[in-house]
């Protein structure tokens, strides 16, 4: 798994947006994982296994912080306040973390796995959990947003 | 022979069966606009590893490579201490978020009532002592849901001065406090003739805090450093 640690920061990042949200995101998983080894079945594949418990984690969390937020600010306040935090530390994001933080979740998840990790789009569909066909869709419409919003060339 | 913009794309990744894969590379050929189209898809992936590379070479954080390592996180029983663990961990400071600080006050403050004092005249108006003994006392934490004028959040201006944003029926502002007192720096538009007595929170309060974030040289005080704000005389 010490193998695994390099590719699951580099996937918690992309998830997360930023290396320190990603790192804490790795920590959780590493702890569940750990708290579940004997689950993990002999054979089968180890980094989709932690994979998949990285990107339920991840799903938990942000459905967590979407209720938060939805029970302290109403949206039109909340647009008003500042996208996102417009006082935190100053975080310079590049086009592309920006493109990819504009995906939805699921879109974004499927680009990481396939554009990203390397994965087929049959494991990269175990790890989401969901039929080949539904991630090849979300993979699809999350490319095009990306093409659309970082353009066709380099 | 038509080739969709989703088997483009699956051929870009190598993920068609040979037999479809050799048509669409035969179409490819014959189309450069279906060639130009896998092309973007190759130069995107190619972005976004490239992108994403450098953290999967960096070294692994100690805290994280750790956890793995064979008696070091593990008991002799096999047992993960994990208590153990994330007290050795080093604990991220908590960012203070603005909806945090904010969201609770701008939900529960539907209607703001009182006048809003002036100062003496001059050239900056200051809080009169109504308003001032608001800003001295008042923490954002503590305070009652239906006070007249309520502290929206306090944070440092880019002098170092303490700042406060408020809002209240006569209007809605931010103070920041001088030698001389608080200072009006902002008010909500349309304080001066607000007409009746129950407003929305709302446009008034999102164009005091904008402008606060304008102001802000960092996060907004949290209750600790409020407090502390407070018992220095926001000096």
């Amino acid at each position: 798994m010490l193998d695994l640690l390099p590719r699951l920061r580099r996937f918690a990042t992309g998830l997360a947006g930023t290396p320190a949200d990603g790192d804490d995101l790795c920590q959780m998983t590493l702890e569940r994982a750990l708290a579940n080894r004997h689950k993990w079945r002999e054979g089968t594949r180890l980094d989709s296994w932690v994979y998949r418990i990285m990107r339920n984690i991840w799903i938990d969390e942000g459905r967590a912080a979407t209720r938060r937020r939805q029970t302290f600010v109403a949206d039109e306040a909340g647009l008003a306040v500042g996208a996102e935090g417009a006082q935190e530390p100053a975080v310079e994001l590049s086009m592309v973390d920006r493109a990819m933080q504009s995906l939805p979740p699921d879109q974004r998840e499927a680009v990481l796995l396939v554009m990203v990790e390397g994965y087929a789009y049959k494991e990269a569909a175990e790890i989401v959990g969901c039929p080949v066909g539904t991630l090849n869709s979300r993979l699809v419409r999350g490319r095009d947003a990306l093409l659309e919003l970082l353009g066709e060339v380099q | 022979m038509t080739v969709s913009r989703d088997e483009l794309a699956a051929f870009a990744d190598g993920e068609l069966p040979a037999g479809r894969a050799a048509e669409v590379a035969a179409a490819i050929e014959a189309d450069p606009a279906l060639a130009r189209e896998v092309e973007a898809h190759r130069a995107l992936r190619k972005r976004l590893a490239g992108h994403f590379a450098p953290i999967s070479q960096e070294p692994v954080p100690d805290r994280l490579a750790d956890m793995l390592r064979p008696g070091a996180a593990a008991e002799p029983t096999g047992v993960v201490d994990f208590a153990a663990e994330r007290e050795r961990r080093q604990p991220r400071p908590p960012v203070p978020r603005w909806r945090w600080v904010v969201g609770p006050a701008l939900a529960a403050s539907l209607a703001l009532v009182v006048l809003f004092p002036r100062g003496d005249g001059g050239s900056a108006p200051y809080a009169g002592d109504r308003l001032a003994s608001v800003l001295d006392r008042t923490l954002v934490a503590e305070q009652a849901p239906g006070a007249d004028t309520r502290i929206l959040l306090s944070f440092r201006d880019g002098d170092g001065e303490f700042c406060r944003a408020f809002s209240g029926t006569g209007g809605s502002g931010i103070a920041c406090r001088d030698e001389r007192g608080w200072r009006i720096e902002t008010q909500g538009e349309g304080s001066a003739g607000a007409q009746t007595e129950y407003r929305m929170a709302g446009a008034d309060e999102a164009s005091v805090l904008a402008r606060a974030q304008e102001m802000a040289s960092g996060p907004a005080l949290d209750a600790g450093e409020e407090a502390a704000a407070r018992a220095q005389g926001w000096r």
